[in-house]
Formats: C-alpha cells, sequence, structure tokens
C-alpha cells in the first residue's frame, strides 16, 4: 500500500497549493469524482485477498477522511478571504456625516423649567397650574395688594377689563391654591407673566416660578435650607447664598436672595458685575393676611413662598446675552439646546 | 431717593465711613444703593484765585498778565480774558490741572511772556448759572467776592458732594425723607441721631382763613400758617445745591423752602398767596363744571376731584398741585402755607384719572404719616426764619382729625423667634427695637410693643421680626431642611406628564419648540384670511398694549407660528420644523366680565422641510400616542383647499395641511409650507393608559402582492384601511406604488400594495388565502371600482 502514502503526499500538495474554490473543486473531482484516486482505490479494494481486506478498506478510509479534513479546511481558509476581499471592497470614508434627522430640541428656557420643576417635584412639591388672565383679587387683592397701593407700582400690569388683568405675577397661584386645599401643603406654580415692560432687559412675556410651602412649624432657616438645596442643585455644590431685607407684600419678613457666583465663586466677574453675588429670587415667610384671606388660620400655621424668573436664571445657566434672543425662535438659537 | 452725603451728616455723624461702605451697609437693612453719584472727576488741579494785578501785555492788544493769589502762594499766567479786573476771584487751573474737555494745563510762553496755569470760564467747569451766578457769562467765571483763595474750585461750586441714589422699599415711604434715613443709618452705625431745628420766632397774631375738611377719610388733617412781609428772593446756594443734587430746580426762596422740607422731612407742602383767598379754605370734592388752571398753566376739571377751596374757587388740586392765579409771586406779601395729610389711594386715583403728577403727588401716594404734617410745618417756619424769608405768624388754623393712637402689638421673644427659626435673646430684639423708635414693654413672657406713628408699614409680629432681623443681621439665619413640617407627595400633574409626552414625541419628529408673545396683532386675522364671522376674531383686547403689535391676546397660534417661520427666513435659515404648545384664550363674551377659557393649542409648523404627508405623520404621532381619531376633508381659511384635514379624537380636534397661497403672501413665505393646529386641552387631562399586550403568532405570515386599477380620484388611504378591516388575519396592507401614464387607460391610476397575511392559531390553507384574496378583489371592485391589473 505504498501509493496510498503517495496519494497522499501528492494531494496534500496540491490542496494545499489550491487558491480559489474552483480549482478545490477540481481536486476534490480528481480524489472524489467516478473516476478519482480514492474512488479507484475503493474499486480496486474487490481485488484484494480476503483476509487483507479489513485492514487495507480501513487504510483507504483513513486516507479519505484525511483528504476530506484537508478539503474542508482548505474551504473554510477560502471562504474566509472571499469574505477579507470583500470586506476590503466595502471600506467606505468615514469622515462624511450621516444624513439622519435631527432630533428636535426644547426651547431652553422649558428644558431649565423641567429640571426646576423636577428638583421641587423630588423634594414633594406639587405643580401647579394657575391662570394667565387673572382677576385682580387673585393678582394683587388677596396677596395683599389693595386697590390703589403703592406696591401696585412694583409692577407695570396689563389690564383688560374690570378687574381683569394678564397676571403680573405666578403669587396668583398661591392664593388659588390655597383656597382649593388644606395644608400642609407644598407647591410650585411655573408660568408666564406679563408686564408691561419692553426694553433691552425686559420682556413683556417672561416666566416665572412661584413656590409655596404651609405647615405648623416652617421657619425662615427652613426657607433658607430650601433655596441653598436649590441653590446648589442648580449652581453647583460650592454654591451660597445669601438673604437681603426685602419687600414684598405678600411676604412679612421678605427677603431678596443672592447666590454666590458660580463663574468667579465670589471674586467678582462679568457675570456678577463684580460683586460676588448674583440676584436670582425674591422670597420669604407668608404674610398672615395672605394665609387669613385664602381661609387659613395664620396662628396654627406658617409658610414661605418664593418666586423667580425662569427667563433669568436660563440666560445665567445657558450664557445668552440677549433677552430678545428667546422670543426671535432664530433656528441657529434654538438648535444650539440639543 | 437721592441722598446728598453732606445732608445726612448733619443729622447722623458718619465718621470716615465711605459711600462704597455705606451702600453696602444699607444693603443689609433693606436699601439698595442704586447709584452712587461722584463728583466730576475730570476736574482736578483747579482752585479758587484771588487778581491781585492785572497789566496789558507789551507785545498783544488783547493779553492780560495777571498775577494771582492761589492760596499762600502768587502765580503769573497770561489771559485773553477781557472780563478780569484786579480783586476779582476767579477759578484758575493750575500747572498740572485736568480739564472735563480734556486739557492738561502746562507751563506756556505767550508771546514771550510765561504763563503758570489758565483762568476758566463756567463753560470750562461744565456748569452754569443754575450752579453759580456768572457761569454762563461770556468770559472767565467771577466768583462771590468771599472766596478763599487756594480753595478747591468743586467745594467752591457746591460740586463736590456725593450722592447715594437709594432705592426705597414701597413698605417705607418715611425713608423717602433724608431725616428717617438718616435715623436709620444713626442705628445701622449705632451713632447718635440729631433733629434738625425746628424752632423760630413769631410775630404776633394775625386774622387766618377758616380751615374746614368735608370728608376727614379723604384728608385727615389740615393746617394753615401765616408767614408776613415776605422776600420773595433766591435761596441761599447751599439749598439750591442740595435742591439739584436731588433732581429738583430752584425757583424762590419760598418755594425752595417747601421743597427742601418735602426732601428732608418728607412732608409736601404748598404756599398760597394770601391775598388770593375769599374767605374760608374747605378741603372738598370738586363741583360738577368747577375748574382750576394749575400750575403748570393746563385747566383741569375737577368735577368730583379732591380740592382745597376758598368760599368762590378753587385753590389747589388736592396734594396735586396748586392754582396758578393763587401761587407765590414776586409781589406776595403775606404766604398762607398749607401742610395737610390727604389719603394715599385717593391722592393716587386722582392722579392717574386726571393725568397729572408732581413731586406733592408721588409723594403722598406713598403715604404720609399724621405726625409729619406739623413736623414739615415747623421745619419749614425754621428755615423761613433762619433765611430771613418773612414774619412767621403766631396764628395757627387747623382741621382734622385727633392723634391717631399709636399701634401696639402683643408678641414675645418665642413667637418671634419661632419664625425665624434661630433664638436670639429677649435683649437683644427689645434694643433693636427700641433704637428704631418703638416703645417695647415686657408683661412676663409678653412683649408689648408700641409702634411710632411713622411706621404705618407695621402691623403684626412680623413686621417686628423684620426690623429685629435687619440689624441683627439676616447672615445669622442659618439653613435648616424642614424637618418640623409634613411629608407631602409631590408630583406633576397628569396634564403636566402628557405635555412632557408630546413634546418627547415631537422632538423625535425632528420638530423643535418655539415661544411666542401670547398677544398678537389685531391684523393677524386678517393675514389668516380669516371669515368676518370666524369665532377666532373674538380677541381680547388689552386695555394698555405697549404696541398695536401686540395688543390682543391671540385666539390661534397660527399667525406667530407664521412670523417666526417668516423671520427665519428673511435671514436665510431655509427650512425648519416648529412646534410651540401654548394658550390661546377663548371669550364667551367682549368685554370680558368672566375670565376666559384658556385652551392648550398644539401649533406645528414646516417650511421646506417635508410635504403634506410629513405634517400628517407628525400629527397622526403626537394624537396617537393619546388616543383614536378620524380624518376627514376640511376648509379652512388659512389652509390649501387641496391639502387639509380635520382631525377629531377624543379630547382634541384641530385642523392640519397646507398654508393657503395667498396666506403665505401675507407672510412672505415660500409657498412650501405646512402648518397644524390642534385643540389638545382635553386630551391632556386624560392619563395614557399603558400599552395593552397582544399575543405573537408562531406561525409564518403569508405575503401576497396586489395591482389594482381605480379611478384616479379614489382615496387609495381608504381604500387600503377597507382592505385592512376585511379579516381579523390582515395584519399589514402596505402601499409599494402608486402608477399613472404608459400602459394605464386615462383617469386611471394602478396601486399596486402588499398584504400580509398573519394566522393566528392555524395555518391557512392555500384554498383559505385564496378565498380571502378573492373576497378582497370583489370588495375593492364593489367599493371602489377597482380592478385587477
Amino acid at each position: 500500500m505504498e501509493n496510498l502514502k503517495e496519494i497522499l503526499t501528492e494531494y496534500t500538495e496540491k490542496i494545499d497549493a489550491v487558491i480559489s474554490e474552483r480549482e478545490l473543486a477540481e481536486v476534490k473531482a480528481t480524489l472524489f469524482g467516478k473516476s478519482g484516486a480514492i474512488t479507484e482505490l475503493m474499486k480496486n479494494l474487490k481485488n484484494v485477498p480476503p483476509e487483507q481486506k479489513p485492514q487495507v478498506g480501513k487504510q483507504i478510509n483513513d486516507l479519505r477522511v484525511a483528504l476530506n479534513t484537508l478539503c474542508d479546511g482548505k474551504e473554510k481558509d477560502l471562504h474566509r478571504l472571499a469574505i477579507e476581499r470583500s470586506i476590503n471592497e466595502e471600506a467606505i470614508d468615514l469622515s462624511i456625516d450621516g444624513n439622519f434627522k435631527r432630533i428636535g430640541t426644547l426651547h431652553p428656557v422649558n428644558q431649565i423649567k423641567n429640571k426646576l420643576v423636577d428638583y421641587f417635584v423630588g423634594n414633594g412639591y406639587i405643580a401647579y397650574d394657575s391662570p394667565e388672565i387673572e382677576t385682580d383679587y387673585y393678582n394683587f387683592q388677596a396677596l395683599n395688594i389693595p386697590l390703589d397701593h403703592p406696591a401696585r407700582d412694583m409692577q407695570d400690569t396689563f389690564f383688560v377689563s374690570d378687574g381683569i388683568l394678564l397676571r403680573s405675577q405666578t403669587s396668583s397661584g398661591q392664593i388659588r391654591l390655597m383656597e382649593k386645599h388644606k395644608p400642609p401643603l407644598k407647591m410650585i406654580c411655573p408660568g408666564r407673566v406679563f408686564r408691561a415692560d419692553d426694553d433691552s432687559t425686559h420682556s413683556p412675556v417672561f416666566h416665572q416660578m412661584e413656590g409655596l410651602v404651609i405647615d405648623k412649624n416652617v421657619t425662615l432657616c427652613d426657607l433658607k435650607g430650601t433655596l441653598e438645596g436649590f441653590a446648589k442643585f442648580i449652581f453647583g455644590t460650592q454654591t451660597e447664598i445669601r438673604f437681603r431685607p426685602s419687600y414684598f407684600p405678600f411676604t412679612e419678613p421678605s427677603v431678596e436672595v443672592d447666590v454666590s457666583c458660580f463663574n468667579c465663586h465670589g471674586k467678582g466677574c462679568r457675570v456678577c458685575k463684580n460683586t460676588g453675588w448674583i440676584e436670582i429670587l425674591g422670597a420669604g415667610m407668608v404674610n398672615r393676611r395672605v394665609l387669613e384671606n385664602c381661609g387659613i388660620d395664620p396662628d396654627e400655621y406658617r409658610g414661605f413662598a418664593f418666586g423667580m424668573g425662569l427667563d433669568r436664571i436660563t440666560m445665567i445657566l445657558c450664557a445668552i446675552n440677549d433677552i430678545k434672543l428667546l422670543w426671535e425662535n432664530d433656528v441657529r438659537f434654538l438648535k444650539q439646546f440639543d | 431717593m437721592k441722598l446728598p452725603i453732606s445732608w445726612l451728616k448733619e443729622y447722623v455723624d458718619i465718621g470716615d465711613i465711605t459711600p462704597k461702605q455705606l451702600s453696602d451697609k444699607l444693603l443689609s437693612i433693606g436699601f439698595e444703593v442704586e447709584e452712587i453719584i461722584s463728583p466730576r472727576e475730570d476736574i482736578t488741579g483747579v482752585v479758587a484765585g484771588k487778581v491781585t494785578s492785572i497789566e496789558r501785555h507789551e507785545n498783544s492788544d488783547k493779553l492780560w498778565i495777571c498775577q494771582i493769589d492761589v492760596g499762600g502762594k502768587t502765580v503769573q499766567i497770561v489771559t485773553g480774558a477781557q472780563n478780569v479786573k484786579f480783586g476779582d476771584c476767579v477759578p484758575v487751573a493750575t500747572v498740572g490741572a485736568n480739564l472735563p474737555n480734556g486739557k492738561k494745563i502746562s507751563e506756556a510762553k505767550l508771546r514771550g511772556v510765561d504763563s503758570y496755569g489758565m483762568l476758566c470760564s463756567g463753560g470750562e467747569l461744565c456748569v452754569d448759572d443754575d450752579v453759580i451766578d456768572g457761569a454762563s457769562v461770556d468770559g472767565i467765571l467771577i466768583l462771590p467776592k468771599d472766596t478763599t483763595a487756594g480753595d478747591d474750585i468743586m467745594r467752591v461750586l457746591g460740586i463736590d458732594d456725593t450722592v447715594l441714589d437709594v432705592s426705597i422699599t414701597a413698605n417705607r415711604p418715611d425713608c423717602q425723607a433724608v431725616v428717617n434715613l438718616a435715623r436709620e443709618i444713626s442705628v445701622l452705625l449705632n451713632k447718635p441721631f440729631k433733629m434738625p431745628k425746628l424752632t423760630y420766632k413769631t410775630h404776633g397774631d394775625t386774622e387766618m382763613p377758616t380751615v374746614t375738611i368735608a370728608d376727614k377719610s379723604l384728608c385727615s388733617y389740615y393746617l394753615g400758617r401765616s408767614i408776613r412781609n415776605v422776600k420773595i428772593e433766591k435761596s441761599p446756594k447751599w439749598m439750591r445745591d442740595r435742591l439739584r443734587m436731588c433732581g429738583i430746580r430752584p425757583i424762590n426762596n419760598l418755594v425752595d423752602i417747601t421743597n427742601y422740607v418735602l426732601l428732608e422731612i418728607g412732608q409736601p407742602l404748598h404756599a398760597f398767596d394770601r391775598k388770593c383767598i375769599d374767605g374760608g379754605i374747605t378741603v372738598r370734592k370738586g363741583k360738577t363744571g368747577e375748574k382750576i388752571t394749575a400750575l403748570d398753566g393746563k385747566v383741569y376739571g375737577v368735577d368730583n376731584v379732591l380740592i382745597i377751596a376758598d368760599d368762590k374757587k378753587p385753590l389747589a388740586i388736592a396734594g396735586i398741585m396748586g392754582g396758578e392765579y393763587t401761587s407765590i409771586f414776586d409781589d406776595t406779601e403775606t404766604v398762607f402755607l398749607e401742610a395737610a395729610r390727604f389719603e394715599r389711594s385717593n391722592i393716587r386715583r386722582t392722579s392717574r384719572n386726571i393725568g397729572l403728577r408732581s413731586d406733592s403727588s408721588a409723594r403722598y401716594e406713598k403715604g404720609v404719616d399724621w405726625l409729619s404734617v406739623s413736623l414739615g410745618s415747623d421745619r419749614a417756619l425754621a428755615l423761613i426764619d433762619e433765611l430771613g424769608c418773612g414774619e412767621i405768624m403766631n396764628s395757627i388754623v387747623s382741621d382734622g382729625t385727633t392723634v391717631p393712637a399709636e399701634k401696639v402689638i402683643r408678641t414675645s421673644k418665642e413667637q418671634i423667634c419661632a419664625l425665624l427659626g434661630i433664638d436670639i435673646d429677649k435683649k437683644t430684639i427689645v434694643s433693636i427695637l427700641k433704637k428704631q423708635g418703638f416703645g417695647v414693654k415686657s408683661e412676663g413672657k409678653a412683649l408689648v410693643c408700641t409702634v411710632p406713628l411713622v411706621r404705618e408699614d407695621v402691623d403684626d409680629y412680623p413686621d417686628l421680626a423684620e426690623d429685629v432681623m435687619r440689624f441683627y443681621g439676616y447672615d445669622k439665619i442659618v439653613s435648616t431642611h424642614n424637618e418640623n413640617t409634613h411629608q407631602t407627595f409631590g408630583g406633576k400633574s397628569t396634564h403636566d406628564k402628557n405635555i412632557d409626552t408630546l413634546k418627547d414625541t415631537l422632538r423625535a419628529c425632528g420638530v423643535s419648540e418655539i415661544l411666542n408673545y401670547s398677544f398678537i396683532s389685531p391684523d393677524a386675522a386678517d393675514k389668516l384670511l380669516l371669515n368676518a364671522d370666524d369665532a377666532l376674531r373674538n380677541e381680547i383686547q388689552i386695555k394698555n398694549p405697549l404696541s398695536r403689535d401686540i395688543s390682543v391676546m391671540r385666539t390661534q397660534l397660527v399667525s406667530s407660528m407664521l412670523a417666526s417661520v417668516s423671520r427665519n427666513v428673511l435671514r436665510k435659515n431655509d427650512a425648519m420644523s416648529f412646534f410651540e404648545l401654548g394658550k390661546a384664550f377663548i371669550a364667551e363674551k367682549l368685554p370680558l366680565d368672566t375670565l376666559p377659557s384658556e385652551r392648550d393649542i398644539l401649533c406645528i409648523g414646516l417650511c421646506n422641510d417635508g410635504d403634506f404627508y410629513t405634517v400628517k405623520s407628525i400629527v397622526e404621532r403626537a394624537v396617537g400616542k393619546f388616543c383614536a381619531y378620524a380624518l376627514t376633508p376640511v376648509t379652512a381659511a388659512y389652509l390649501h383647499p387641496k391639502q387639509a384635514l380635520h382631525l377629531s379624537g377624543d379630547g382634541v380636534y384641530g385642523d392640519f395641511g397646507k398654508v393657503h397661497p395667498l396666506v403665505c403672501e401675507n407672510f412672505d413665505l415660500p409657498n412650501n409650507v405646512f402648518v397644524a393646529q390642534l385643540d389638545v386641552t382635553d386630551m391632556l387631562n386624560k392619563p395614557i393608559a399603558p400599552s395593552k399586550f397582544k399575543p405573537i403568532s408562531k406561525l409564518h405570515p403569508v405575503d401576497r402582492d396586489l395591482a389594482v386599477l381605480v379611478k384616479k380620484s379614489t382615496a387609495v388611504g381608504d381604500m387600503l384601511k377597507a382592505v385592512e378591516a376585511m379579516d381579523e388575519s390582515i395584519a399589514e396592507v402596505k402601499l409599494f406604488d402608486i402608477y399613472e401614464g404608459a400602459q394605464i387607460p386615462e383617469g386611471y391610476k394602478s396601486v399596486a400594495f402588499s398584504v400580509k397575511i398573519q394566522p393566528q392559531t392555524v395555518t391557512l390553507s392555500d384554498d383559505v388565502i385564496k378565498n380571502l384574496m378573492d373576497g378582497i378583489i370583489t370588495m375593492l371592485s364593489n367599493d371602489f371600482g377597482g380592478r385587477l391589473r
């Protein structure tokens, strides 16, 4: 059976030299085809003496299996090479941008509003909606600003008809909430407000967010803690806040609240006009008359309230330098906020 | 309010604190200094000088050589001015001096003679006759004879004062007066406070007009005094300087004194010429037809307006302005000086109604307390006496209520501290309150506080807590975290959550949010081609709009959407997809007598960014998230008649489509804009139900394609929906071609689509599938006139 070894050697070389699937098919045909080498050996087996048949048969089969394995291995190699060639042909210019449609953007004021609302909602506040066209009662009188009171000069109000106006502050939401719900209460009321003021730093429509907490043992220190937590959330953990005495008819005591400048951390810069502080909101302990107006006993309950301008906070956080940009809806502006 | 530092210093010794430091401290007690108005910094090195010799220049017939004493030394200056004489006092810019026009003075030789400086005109120092007499003449400013040589010119001219512009909150009208602000500062700096001089000589009694107040709720106190033999002249320079610094034009000594007292004490005063008062004075409402010519020269009808009248005529509009013919003239001999307390809201209302404001009315509007009346009157008389403007008569005439009782507030240290959340000891509380003029008595645990009349803003214990904190320091308030409050359940409303969902869906469709004003132009309705009787024309008007463009509340969001798109197109931002979710205001009746309905409106606008089907898909995706809906053809004024649909679903309705070409022209838009406007108010109030799972079949689906010939006008969408509705096993019907042209008869189109049949429980036999397809073909033929190709 010398020739079996020769066949193995010969075909091992042949299979090894194959470089295409077609050649491999040809080699396979010369091995396993009708008159292939292996086929011929099998045919010749009948001429082998019976006592040698099992042994020879096994040797032929071993040869067949060995060559088959070689062919299969070669086939896999060739397939891999073919794929690798086609992969190379699929090379593309990776530097070109896809033309997938952009996701739309949310207006920056609403992005900041959502961020603030999420903070307070997470702290147990409900988000409350209140009308934009309001009665004089809810916008002023119930908030301890009687008719013809000088405090009305603090805001230039748009009037619609007798006793009806465009709300000049979201504080009206305080009254509507307290009329409907009994304490303990924690509420924020974001929304549009209107003032007859239109210049380089004022827009006649802008957004405020009112906050209100009513409970039995609320203190001015609780107000500070609340606003400090909020300021750190919005402006960063190093942020400090400062109370300054002020006046709002619906709170007493009233304070203006400054945050330490997030840009310079108090050293003084352009953002804080060199004061180290940025004024962001007004707040105070709810005036007893306001509670009384809503049917809440001021000897039993106390509360604090705060109000902030969302446009202003948005402008500070997003470094927007012109309030008019917020209302121009310029595509080049909007797409910066995705 | 303007506070000149020199004026402040008369009543409190502020030591060597700088204006900046004082401003920072004032901020801590609630007074924000908006501006520190410093003296001009562009004049330096200019002093008063006395001309000790003057002679002609040998080589010039225009120049003079002067020797000038500038305090301790004499300098030689050559001048071309012709109005300087020996002995005159003049402003001298010495060598090294700077002038406002940027000129820097150096030594010079004029025609061979050395000159060490320059004499200045009023113009060169930026002053005029209002500041000092002679400043406006053409030539050198000749200073008063008693000027001391060597004095800094800023001091000589009275322009060396620093003025603080202090913002006074509406609760502290008392601090609209120099003395009361000085009192606050004295507490702040812990320095003694001195009252202005209030004493004067009197010159016997005189006959006074009677005074009667008709309604003491409008005027609670009216006080009259007489001054005889008045000499009307210019007031002294220091007074004129201070008035000017506070923005009031000096007029004459008497008028200036009344204005000075207004600023200093906060009490408006009015001086009448006594001889113009016929009979008694009455404070009453004007009668029908009554008129007055006020000091501004205009005639005002005073029907039902509070006036000061004599027996024959109105003399003044109470608290607002005096009459032209009863005021002080140069020939006035006897003055009747009014000090009164008019009710603030009435003054405010009247001033607005008749359209007349004055320093006096501005002050009354904020509130003048009862005691200032006599305080103001006495201060004015003291100044009249001091300046020698006339003889003050002893007689006093008045009417009014009795002195109001001081408010008493019963509180305790515990109550105040509970509100604040910090512990302050009782002694500190009492001491801070007392320094501010509160009377404080301890009764056991209670503190009984008497509120001075000047503090009309204080009426409950939180006010006292605030006044304690202002001086105790708000920096002592610590942060606590509502440890003693109840747990509450926060959260967004369904409405707000749905808004988030809706906006997320729109953003995913590539649409960006915009914001527009809630008010629009009344012309918007015309630009949208709305019919004359369209309900959207019932816009709520703003009574006091800033301009016509923003004078009515929007009833629709389309016009501002189109304006926003147009603005972008004008700026060459060609393509955009926008949405706005905002309120529209629908009035039941105009003018409003109840609050209008505020509707949540979703408006979408696409420009060069898709076609009708794009806006349709976006609308369907946005609404489909919430509810089922139906679409029907619609005619809407601003939409293209052939490309518009109406959507109607549970809690949502509205129209969308291509913008009408004429509307595009009105808004300067390309004819490729699509809008949607949907009222989503009720839809947003319904919670979205969680999606329900339907079992997924394990069996293989079968796909069949069909091509049918239908009339061109056939609504393919409806047809495909009808196919889908044929059998529950039809999982999907997908359009892949609509073809008109070669091989298709005129007026017809070929519609090709695939049908995916999804068996649910048993594999469908070929017969069943064939039956199903035959059914579809029959239906298409019967209902849509379709025939198989």
